[in-house]
């Protein structure tokens, strides 16, 4: 017995204590990705950072029309999903606490919010609706906002080493306020406990749209622990290579977006072939199956047309969602998505972390990260809200006339296979770059 | 990662930093610069309470070459050691 609970011990220890090797996480982020993406749609952090925003501005009165509620908008659910998710990770591995910075740090905690705020709006989304899912998602703007982050980050660590020479006021005193172990564990389970009682919540609304937000809780709070657990940060696999030249963080990003995209390859490709068509045969199958043909007459005929036309609709709402390839892909393959991941990974390298980083460290308690969100959402809100008058990013799902860069699905340009071999060629070059630099030091920016 | 490794007692520190309340990458980038203001052979002491310290000083010191003592858990913050090559 007392080695079945030394090694149940163990097992605690590798799920809830020890950081999570790099690779593992970078797999298993690629993996609730896709996940997200065939039950609903995918992640992103920007959404509910966007969404806690608008509340604000509405509640100060400076937007006149009350957002979309914070427990119904699905981005604002993700969001939440993601950091109760880090928090029970925190908790549960002794990571918890209100880390409260000095205050020099609370400066670039406003800087970092303004400028992550506006850069997601030129991207179309921060570093994981705009680069990771966007690239995931097979769209070309993936491709110019990660261009972006990679001359903002490389700026932003000139500006620290910078900082370092010739800032002196506020840069120390920080604060920590902990709490028992056992305390943190307590919150964790509660935490957990919330979560599937909010998921079943969910699940049992009559409303499709609310019904299917408790699948998108517990697949977001698993992204959100994951990260958490392996501190897996996109800004840090950017930042590393120029800073330290490590590049584990860079091989295991290049990583999981390959495999998402080679998950949403197959879920884009295959499922508008079978999905809706399935459906609509599973239910005139049925519907046809218990009726005699000699005693047809009008109303079992109106109820049969009725249940087609039901799965007619249902086929058609499920092709508008993720599965359809044109949702997803943003009008920002130019100068949109190159500037606006230029000032994105500028602001993450003032705040510490990206938009999922930023979110999982809320949930780890370090208080600047708290400051940055606020200041984010609102900026963000204010931004999209003046693109959106000016039609900055053109009109319609296919943003015709976006005047921030092309709309472009990459598989109508070169196929589902001339896709996945072009992001395999990128990913693989990128971790090659990475990988030599880490040996050879060539882009380490000296301090 | 790997179990953590618990510094020996009674340490003679000739620098100490206070990193408390700071995050990633602030710690590590302040720990380099510190680094520079002791000698050969003597040793750097960190207080720091962001939970990736404890991957990035060791990684950073096994890069640079600097020996990592470890660490000590205080009230509410962490004591990294590092012995300067």
């Amino acid at each position: 017995m007392s080695t079945f609970s030394e090694k149940a011990k163990n097992l605690y220890k590798t799920l809830c204590q020890t950081e999570w090797n790099a690779t593992v996480t970078g797999v298993l982020i690629a993996l609730f990705s896709i996940l997200i993406m065939a039950w609903w749609r995918p992640w992103g952090a920007v959404g509910a950072i966007r969404n806690w925003g608008e509340w604000i501005l509405y509640g100060i009165g400076v937007f006149d029309h009350a957002p979309s509620a914070f427990l119904f908008n699905s981005g604002s659910v993700i969001g939440i999903g993601f950091v109760a998710g880090a928090f029970v990770s925190a908790c549960l591995g002794n990571d918890f606490s209100f880390k409260f910075p000095p205050p020099w740090e609370l400066v670039k905690a406003v800087i970092a919010g303004i400028l992550m705020g506006v850069g997601s709006a030129f991207a179309g989304g921060c570093n994981v609706g705009g680069m990771y899912n966007a690239i995931g998602n097979l769209a070309a703007n993936g491709f110019t906002m990660w261009i972006g982050l990679v001359i903002g980050v490389i700026l932003g660590l000139k500006y620290i080493y910078w900082e370092m020479e010739h800032i002196t006021w506020g840069i120390s005193g920080g604060k920590n306020i902990d709490m028992p172990f056992a305390l943190k564990v307590i919150l964790g389970i509660a935490a957990i406990i919330a979560l599937f009682w909010g998921a079943k919540v969910y699940s049992g609304s009559e409303d499709a749209y609310a019904a299917s937000l408790g699948g998108i809780l517990l697949i977001s709070a698993a992204l959100g622990y994951s990260m958490q657990r392996g501190r897996w940060c996109m800004v840090q696999a950017f930042r590393e290579p120029h800073m330290t030249g490590d590049c584990t963080l860079a091989k295991s990003v290049a990583l999981s977006i390959l495999i998402l995209a080679i998950g949403a390859a197959v879920l884009k490709y295959a499922v508008p072939q079978r999905g809706p068509a399935v459906a609509v045969g599973n239910t005139v199958i049925s519907a046809l199956e218990d009726v005699e043909v000699d005693e047809i007459d009008d109303e079992d005929l109106a109820d049969t047309l009725e249940d087609v036309v039901d799965a007619g609709d249902q086929a058609l709402q499920g092709a508008q969602r993720v599965l359809d390839p044109v949702n997803y892909v943003r009008g920002t393959f130019g100068w949109g998505g190159i500037l606006g991941g230029f000032l994105f990974g500028l602001g993450a390298m003032f705040a510490g972390g990206c938009g999922s980083g930023t979110l999982w460290r809320v949930g780890e308690g370090q208080m600047k990260l708290w400051l940055v969100v606020p200041v984010f959402g609102v900026t963000n809100a204010i931004m999209t809200k003046w693109f959106k008058a000016m039609h900055m990013e053109g009109t319609g799902a296919l943003h015709v006339g976006s005047k921030l860069g092309k709309h472009i699905y990459l598989p109508d340009v070169l196929g589902y296979g001339g896709t996945l071999i072009l992001i395999a060629i990128i990913m693989g070059l990128w971790y090659l770059i990475v990988d030599w630099n880490e040996d050879s030091n060539k882009f380490i920016v000296g301090m | 990662m790997s179990d953590i490794k618990v510094a020996p007692d009674g340490l003679e520190v000739a620098r100490t930093l206070d990193a408390k309340g700071l995050s990633c990458p602030m710690p590590l980038l302040r720990t380099k610069k510190e680094i520079e203001k002791i000698n050969s052979g003597e040793i750097l002491e960190v207080l720091g309470t962001d939970p990736g310290s404890r991957n990035d000083i060791p990684g950073w010191c096994a890069r640079a070459g600097h020996e990592y003592l470890g660490e000590k858990e205080d009230d509410g913050f962490i004591r990294f050691y590092v012995k300067k090559k």
